[in-house]
């Protein structure tokens, strides 16, 4: 896969030294070369630009798809609900459901409006939103509470083990950010779990790193092997998750992995022998303080 | 006699509503979720209509293996030539040109999800399994009421 960071990195460097080449040997030959090597490097930025667009395209045409289908399912819902084609009991159920289809939309806006924010914060290294101290523990729950519906047509329980996670201290962090790497990690595993199976969230304080993580593991289809990091590239799909679930952007993961690189974290992936999949992300307890700049300063974006 | 409507979807919003709709209407519904389920289900039980989704998993077992994109087309051109008396119709969010006319080639019709009522379905399936003209007019006036 090609990241947008690839082009501006290389963009930077090049024609520098194409310049440095032409200014060095003054004669036609030179300058011949210089402009052989410029074309040449023309070709491939242009080459990498269709690349890029190409992907873009694919991933909006991609969240699209997925915006559309619990929209409609909420449509419909309603539609039946206007028409009093329900009894009473099956009421209460559609609501459940339009309440998780609603879940799932607003996941993915999220998701959406991240991604281009992302990109811009990872190339400045620069956390752009303020930091807060965040209860891992609480955050955790709230979570668990708004995907449980999602899982309950398949009979996927969600539990939070609250020791010893619950008497860790509070992480530094960007909260909507870490709220989303979290609500990644859970809605995959709620999407990829198998039917009746648990959602076990647990976590707690390493007090000698100062990190506190968080781990999500379900039993479901397991990580690509031998290379289970490939789920945090962009726009990867293991071929079962694709078979699975043919719709899907591959950037969850991706999202969730730049979030949590931006807070000086680590997220890994994991099959056990059991074969249950484990996602862990370790935040550092104090490692931003003072990173971030203050609401109102001056955008250093700016200066690029 | 009671007709059985297969849905074949793998999202599970959009399943129930179609069933509560076509269960509100006197259907006996079905479900499958794989290519590979609504293969099984059309084998052993007496389908009158199927609705079929694009983008389908393929299910465990089934060879050769596709591209998941294809599955829902591949599955209604094997409904055509092997189940000639279920009628077949396509419910997808695609919006692939290519796609949809390619289905619409085999002579399935095909509705986009998001842009088509729930009562247009239903209208449509009854019109389909009863023989009763399908009126988009009496649809309009429904709405106004």
């Amino acid at each position: 896969m090609y990241s947008i960071n690839d082009g501006r990195e290389s963009s930077k460097d090049r024609p520098h030294n194409a310049e440095g080449g032409g200014s060095v040997s003054p004669n036609g030959a030179g300058l011949q070369q210089a402009l052989e090597r410029l074309q040449q490097e023309n070709t491939r930025l242009r080459q990498q630009l269709e690349l890029v667009k190409k992907e873009q395209t694919e991933y909006l045409q991609n969240v699209s798809h997925q915006l559309v289908a619990p929209l409609n399912a909420i449509k419909w819902h309603i539609e039946n609900l206007t028409a009093g084609r329900l009894n009473e009991d099956r009421i209460r159920k559609v609501l459940r459901s339009i309440y998780s289809q609603s879940t799932l939309a607003v996941h993915l806006a999220k998701n959406f409006a991240l991604m281009s924010n992302l990109e811009a914060d990872h190339a400045l290294s620069a956390l752009r939103e303020p930091l807060e101290t965040i209860d891992l523990c609480r955050l955790m729950v709230n979570l668990a509470d708004d995907f449980q519906p999602l899982g309950w047509d398949r009979g996927l329980s969600i539990t939070v083990a609250d020791y010893p996670l619950k008497s860790a201290p509070p992480v530094l962090a960007i909260k909507p950010l870490i709220s989303q790497v979290f609500s990644n990690v859970l809605e995959n595993a709620v999407k990829y779990s198998e039917k009746g199976s648990e959602i076990l969230i647990s976590g707690g304080h390493n007090s000698q790193e100062q990190t506190v993580s968080v781990s999500v593991s379900n039993r479901g289809i397991p990580l690509p092997v031998p290379e289970t990091n490939r789920v945090f590239d962009r726009g990867y799909r293991s071929p079962e998750a694709r078979n699975l679930y043919p719709a899907g952007t591959g950037f969850g993961m991706y999202i969730a992995r730049r979030i949590v690189e931006i807070h000086e974290g680590t997220i890994e992936a994991k099959n056990d022998k059991s074969g249950r999949v484990t996602f862990t992300v370790t935040l550092s307890v104090s490692k931003l303080e003072g990173k971030t700049r203050k609401r109102g300063a001056k955008d250093s974006t700016n200066r690029r | 006699m009671q007709k059985t409507v297969l849905i074949v979807d793998d999202e599970q919003g959009m399943i129930e509503a179609l069933e509560d709709g076509l269960v509100s209407e006197g259907y006996r519904v079905l479900k499958a979720v794989t290519a590979e389920e609504a293969l099984q289900i059309l084998k052993a039980e007496h389908v009158h209509l199927a609705t079929v989704d694009i983008m389908l998993p393929q299910g465990a077992s089934l060879e050769p293996r596709i591209d998941s994109h294809k599955t829902g087309m591949l599955l209604c051109k094997t409904i055509r030539q092997n189940y000639p008396r279920v009628d077949v119709f396509c419910l997808s969010v695609i919006s692939d040109y290519d796609t949809i006319s390619a289905v619409q080639g085999m002579g399935v019709r095909f509705f986009k999800k998001g842009e088509t009522p729930l009562r247009t379905v239903l209208d449509i399936i009854r019109s389909r399994l009863t023989g009763i003209a399908y009126s988009e007019e009496r649809d309009a006036k429904r709405w106004d009421r």
